[in-house]
């Protein structure tokens, strides 16, 4: 690992380890590998109940102060230690880890979502990215309007700021299917001064998980704290 | 030399005869023609189809109405891929004009990206160039443009401005003299055999020892299957902007001239046509 980026053959390492601890807490998180080759991606896949009259259909304004229609059902925000380098993209966050179900109406939880997501490496970048589509259990596909709505709204209006960090469709590499992804020409802006931190620090660093703890959360991932205290050396 | 400048031109000017016809599923209020059109190779079919869909749009109402997409012999074409790129790989073999069948409903959201406007085109050719750039100058030279710099590739695309685009693009075909070439080409091979959408990876223009790749290097390397062995027929045609290059013709030269817009090589293998 060098200056904030890695080589395919390091990203293929990391993953594997991440593998190894999710296979040990029953993550989900599993290696797809490509046709006859030694490419491949981290793929996980999972299930969350929405509100009924969640926006999937209505029309959301991207503004703040619609926060309180916002459910938070889905995501819980994790501080993995790492606050000073990633601050520029992780705002404060107020509210941690509550799972407060809040619906126009007060109506409950009903409808299941089904979102995927794929983390792949980007030779062009030299850094991972993230990659991930959602769909109704009817097969139904969520619209950008519908993944922009599920997005936490404090990290909407930084991802709006900077639109090369956006959410925007792309083609899948090894799927050609139609998912979303943010895009990777900042990962190794963020992840320089991560890393050398944790350099500094004589810390050990699994340069995928540590990108996936700032990443995973702003589309509704959750990295595990118990993968932080698992993890071995790879540096 | 003048000759490459001519190249970039004819790259640039290439044209492929379209026709396009409305899906006969599509409810209409009364019959309607076919739409002929000659599409620019280097652009991609949201910025060249406005005729087409006012064209169709006269004869339905509006209820009927959703978002545009396009197909040929059943499969939806990505839009987001340089027009001659869909040409080449779907229907370079196949009798002009090309035929491309419209629709307005059931959109294949799991196959095709949405393009609700231009500026989503514009976003995904930006991309493009920056993430070729991110491969020929480690970004450098993209990074060093002002935002107008930018506008001005994606407005010389836009409106078929040969010297407007190339006025900022010639800057991201520089190298320092010394290196050879770029750092890695920017390429991507689409092979009708694979259930990969197309194959991209790093590959230099020279190799260690100072001697610049080939065509053949790179497909060697690649895709070796795409490549006649010694005694047998010839299996597959490598296209290029719909010709195909020698074997020989070095990579980083046809990366200065025959890239795309968006500065990436769009190589096609295609079975050899059957006659």
């Amino acid at each position: 690992m060098s200056c904030g980026v890695l080589d395919e053959e390091e990203f293929s390492r990391c993953c594997q380890l991440l593998l190894h601890h999710s296979d040990s807490v029953g993550d989900g998180w599993s290696w797809e590998a490509v046709q006859s080759s030694d490419e491949g991606y981290l793929k996980k896949t999972v299930l969350r109940s929405v509100p009924a009259d969640q926006s999937i259909t209505q029309k959301h304004k991207e503004s703040g102060s619609d926060s309180e229609q916002f459910d938070y059902c889905r995501f819980k925000t994790e501080e993995q230690g790492v606050n000073g380098s990633a601050d520029s993209l992780r705002p404060d966050v107020e509210d941690e880890d509550d799972c407060v179900c809040r619906a126009p109406g007060g109506s409950s939880c009903s409808s299941v979502l089904q979102f995927e997501y794929h983390v792949l490496y980007s030779c062009s970048y030299r850094t991972p990215v993230l990659y991930f589509r959602a769909s109704t259990l009817e097969g139904r596909s969520l619209t950008l309007e519908d993944v922009w709505n599920s997005v936490h709204p404090n990290y909407r209006l930084g991802l709006q700021s900077r639109p090369l960090d956006a959410i925007t469709q792309q083609e899948h590499p090894f799927l050609g299917q139609a998912f979303f992804f943010l895009h990777p020409c900042r990962t190794e802006e963020f992840m320089k001064p991560l890393l050398q931190m944790t350099w500094d620090q004589n810390r050990p660093v699994n340069y995928v998980l540590s990108w996936l703890s700032v990443v995973g959360p702003m589309v509704g991932l959750d990295v595990s704290l118990d993968y932080v205290t698992l993890q071995q050396p790879t540096v | 030399m003048a000759d490459d400048k001519d190249v970039l031109r004819d790259v640039w000017f290439g044209r492929i005869p379209t026709c396009f016809t409305l899906n006969p599923d599509e409810v209409t209020e009364r019959e309607a023609e076919p739409y002929y059109l000659l599409l620019p190779r280097v652009s991609y079919l949201p910025l060249v189809t406005d005729k087409v869909k006012k064209h169709f749009l006269k004869v339905m109402r509006t209820e009927d109405v959703e978002e545009i997409w396009f197909e040929h012999e059943g499969t939806p074409l990505k839009w987001h891929y340089p027009i001659g790129v869909l040409f080449d790989f779907h229907a370079s073999n196949t009798v002009l004009p090309w035929s491309i069948t419209v629709h307005f409903k059931n959109f294949p959201d799991v196959d095709l990206l949405h393009c609700p406007s231009n500026s989503v085109v514009e976003a995904h050719f930006m991309s493009s160039i920056k993430e070729a750039d991110a491969l020929k100058h480690k970004s450098q030279v993209v990074n060093d443009m002002q935002k107008k710099d930018h506008k001005q590739l994606w407005m010389g695309l836009q409106n078929d401005k040969f010297d407007q685009f190339w006025a900022m693009n010639r800057k991201l075909m520089e190298y320092p003299t010394e290196e050879g070439g770029f750092r890695y080409i920017p390429f991507r091979i689409y092979q009708t055999t694979s259930d990969r959408p197309f194959i991209q990876k790093l590959f230099r223009p020279v190799s260690t020892e100072g001697n610049p790749h080939t065509l053949f290097d790179l497909l060697k390397e690649m895709c070796p299957d795409a490549l006649t062995k010694d005694g047998e027929e010839k299996r597959f045609q490598v296209v290029i902007h719909g010709i195909e290059p020698l074997l020989e013709t070095p990579l980083q030269w046809l990366s200065e001239h025959l890239s795309h817009p968006d500065n990436f090589l769009h190589i096609c293998i295609i079975p050899t046509p059957t006659d």
